[in-house]
């Protein structure tokens, strides 16, 4: 790892600055821009716009890229701010009040309106409903389900808007984009693969576009093909951030039946990134013993297949290594796909390939088909690569075969 | 030259052929002159004689045509109930025609069959003892469970003497006319320690550059693994980069094949050659201990290793700070 400046994630280096630049949706990026001219010639019968759809597709982006193409300030919220009656009236308030200071016009945004809950932002919600009651200036509403029950009197006083998830194509395209940017030459097979496993999300697709390419300069399908045995990244990301940065020892372990993934895989992932949010010698070290910990009762486990040792792992690979450091951020640190199961998946052939080789030799060496690969492969292969023709008389007299002798060749680079 | 590996052309065929563990050949030719021989468990490391010593054994017992006498199995290949309910069952079951009374059945790696399967071979062992008899090969004895264990022989298997390894690394040599110095056997007893199939892995991968076996050539051909990159390794972590440490530890269990054990085997000799305080030295002795043990527990080598790395990290951190 380099220790240049520290990342910027993909998705807000290359955010659209104007809505040409959003991709799909056109239809309602058309509606919306109809709905805002129209509060040109006056205020409008629908003073609120009530933009909905799945995460990730562009709905927020599209909003900001509409500001800078209009010319306008965006008042927003969203859920990382209280949004109770008071808050809301002040935003409000502040919003229409600085109106004709400045040369500015304004739009009041309320992003991630379903992340606004009954208690914490108590008469939030029929806040909302006066100011677009009272507005003299455009409203945009912003959610994933429009059709909440709670959203009922929203919807009967907005425009409706929905925003669709993108298609392969769109996607595939926006990841080319990028890469031509950042210097990547890119496999189109390994883009529209990334684009394929995002479901249309494409805030997904670029960050794992970045996981995967950024610091490379080509990107081959077999660089990402082995994603296809892992589980949604937006699950296992947040899940991962639910451990390292855990509030109590309990929320560290509630993370793991968040996940779709196998407890196995999960311990991959933690230990892979440990260093990297880790930086402090006695924390990693601590951090380390205690993933270590989890593997120890994994590897027991697995021995015994006594399932009473998977509390055990739980709780070393959560609570255990959120509470050997301080669990405080230092900037954005993007999480790294387990280089172990990366190089453990390599695909179903080639591992069948290698067992067939392990066999024959196990059979010449009185040795079983995984203790052959480990401790007499190596040693033919460096004999192939130095005498060619000395390794493939010893090859042949271990039963392998031409192809096989290919793939031993290939396989060590 | 001859085109085969050297650790099965110079495997011993008899047991007079056989390489020290003198107290086991002793026991085993007693088998041999009374036609009988126990169940028995042959534990040890990696490369020390147990396979052969069974081979050996049926070979002396049975003679030239012993193969018709006995099967060989590998546990780790076929661990399943089923290889044992049907496979040894029908071997085991029927009586040999000639002077000795059962047949041999070895079972390699035994230490990797299941709970389950262990079970069922207990009581294929006990049922069928008349006809059959079993050698069961094992690195780790206290794997196979106390009911098997007690109904055998036991015979410990150790790694060889360095005199030994070196006076068949010569015997090699001198018969496939390979040249070879005194620090070429030095460094390859240094990186095989006692493991007669890795010492002879390495000659010979080493001999197939047609030059002389040197230690440069050995550590320059085989050893990508050698001693320094290990080091280098440690001295990484000592100055505080984890991750380009553990980098190296990931080249040098993929790229160069080398084992957790023989990783763990150099970590522990250079800890002490370490310029670094002595109560930080016993630590990661202590530490070292522990991979060691959770690696027979069926821990994972990389990850335990990576545990190992990290504490090195810290002591070259509390280091510093005490100078500061």
């Amino acid at each position: 790892m380099s220790s240049k400046s520290p990342p910027v994630p993909w998705t807000l280096k290359y955010k659209p600055k104007s809505l040409s630049e959003v991709i799909g949706n056109e239809e309602s990026k058309k509606k919306i821009i109809e709905w805002l001219r129209s509060w040109e010639k006056g205020v409008p019968e629908k003073k609120a716009l009530f933009i909905y759809g799945p995460p990730g597709i562009g709905k927020t982006a599209t909003v900001e890229a509409l500001a800078n193409d209009f010319n306008m300030e965006i008042i927003m919220t969203d859920a990382s701010t209280y949004r109770t009656e008071e808050t809301v009236r002040r935003l409000a308030g502040r919003a229409s009040q600085l109106g004709s200071l400045f040369g500015k016009k304004k739009l009041i945004v309320f992003d991630e309106i379903d992340g606004i809950t009954g208690t914490a932002d108590t008469g939030g919600l029929s806040e909302i409903i006066r100011v677009i009651e009272n507005t003299r200036i455009p409203v945009i509403l912003i959610a994933n389900d429009a059709w909440d029950p709670r959203f009922a009197s929203l919807r009967n006083i907005s425009l409706l808007v929905e925003f669709k998830r993108l298609s392969v194509t769109e996607v595939t395209k926006h990841l080319a984009r990028i890469c031509a940017k950042e210097g990547i030459i890119a496999e189109e097979k390994a883009l529209k693969f990334i684009a394929e496993r995002s479901s249309g999300d494409v805030r997904s697709a670029v960050l794992d576009l970045q996981a995967l390419a950024q610091g490379k300069d080509r990107l081959t399908y077999d660089d990402v093909s082995w994603l296809a045995a892992r589980d949604r990244k937006e699950e296992i990301f947040n899940v991962l951030r639910m451990i390292f940065y855990a509030k109590s020892a309990t929320s560290a372990k509630m993370a793991v039946n968040m996940a779709d993934v196998d407890i196995d895989m999960l311990l991959e992932w933690i230990y892979e990134n440990i260093p990297y949010h880790i930086k402090n010698p006695p924390e990693l070290a601590a951090a380390m013993d205690a993933i270590s910990k989890a593997d120890l009762y994994r590897g027991m486990l697995k021995e015994t297949g006594d399932y009473t040792f998977l509390r055990y792992i739980i709780d070393w690979m959560t609570a255990g290594v959120a509470f050997s450091w301080s669990r405080k951020a230092t900037g954005w640190v993007p999480f790294k796909f387990p280089e172990r199961v990366k190089t453990a998946s390599a695909t179903k052939e080639e591992r069948e390939m290698l067992e067939e080789i392990g066999r024959r030799i196990g059979k010449r060496c009185h040795l079983s088909s995984s203790r052959a690969i480990v401790e007499v492969l190596p040693y033919l292969t460096i004999i192939l690569h130095n005498n060619p023709k000395m390794g493939k008389r010893i090859a042949r007299w271990l039963n392998l075969t031409d192809e096989m002798i290919e793939f031993i060749m290939k396989r060590a680079g | 030259m001859g085109y085969e590996l050297w650790t099965e052309k110079y495997r011993p065929h008899t047991l007079d052929e056989m390489i020290d563990q003198d107290e086991i050949v002793t026991r085993l030719k007693s088998f041999v002159k009374a036609k009988n021989v126990p169940h028995c468990i042959f534990a040890g490391p990696p490369g020390t004689g147990k396979t052969t010593a069974a081979l050996c054994l049926a070979h002396d017992l049975y003679g030239e045509n012993y193969r018709e006498y006995i099967m060989e199995l590998n546990a780790s290949d076929e661990r399943g109930i089923n290889v044992i309910r049907e496979t040894v069952k029908t071997f085991a079951r029927t009586k040999p025609i000639g002077e000795v009374s059962f047949k041999l059945l070895i079972l390699d790696e035994a230490d990797n069959m299941t709970d389950d399967a262990q079970q069922a071979l207990r009581r294929t062992m006990e049922r069928y003892s008349e006809t059959a008899r079993f050698i069961l090969i094992a690195n780790y004895s206290g794997k196979i469970i106390e009911p098997i264990q007690s109904r055998c022989a036991p015979f410990r298997f150790t790694y060889l003497p360095a005199e030994a390894v070196a006076n068949r690394i010569k015997y090699i040599c001198e018969r496939e006319k390979v040249e070879i110095t005194d620090d070429g056997i030095e460094a390859i007893i240094e990186l095989a320690g006692g493991d007669l199939r890795k010492t002879l892995n390495i000659l010979q991968t080493a001999a197939s550059t047609g030059k002389p076996v040197t230690a440069d050539l050995v550590y320059a051909v085989v050893g990508k693994a050698n001693p320094a990159e290990i080091r280098d390794m440690m001295l990484t972590a000592l100055n505080g980069d984890f991750i380009a440490a553990r980098n190296k530890l990931r080249e040098l269990t993929r790229k160069y094949g080398l084992a957790g054990t023989d990783i763990i085997r150099q970590l522990h000799g250079e800890v002490f050659r370490l310029n670094i305080p002595d109560n930080w030295k016993v630590k990661l002795a202590d530490v070292i201990g522990e991979v060691d043990y959770r690696l027979v527990r069926g821990a994972t080598e990389e990850i335990q290793l990576s545990a190992l790395l990290a504490k090195l990290v810290e002591a070259g951190y509390e280091m510093k700070k005490s100078l500061r």
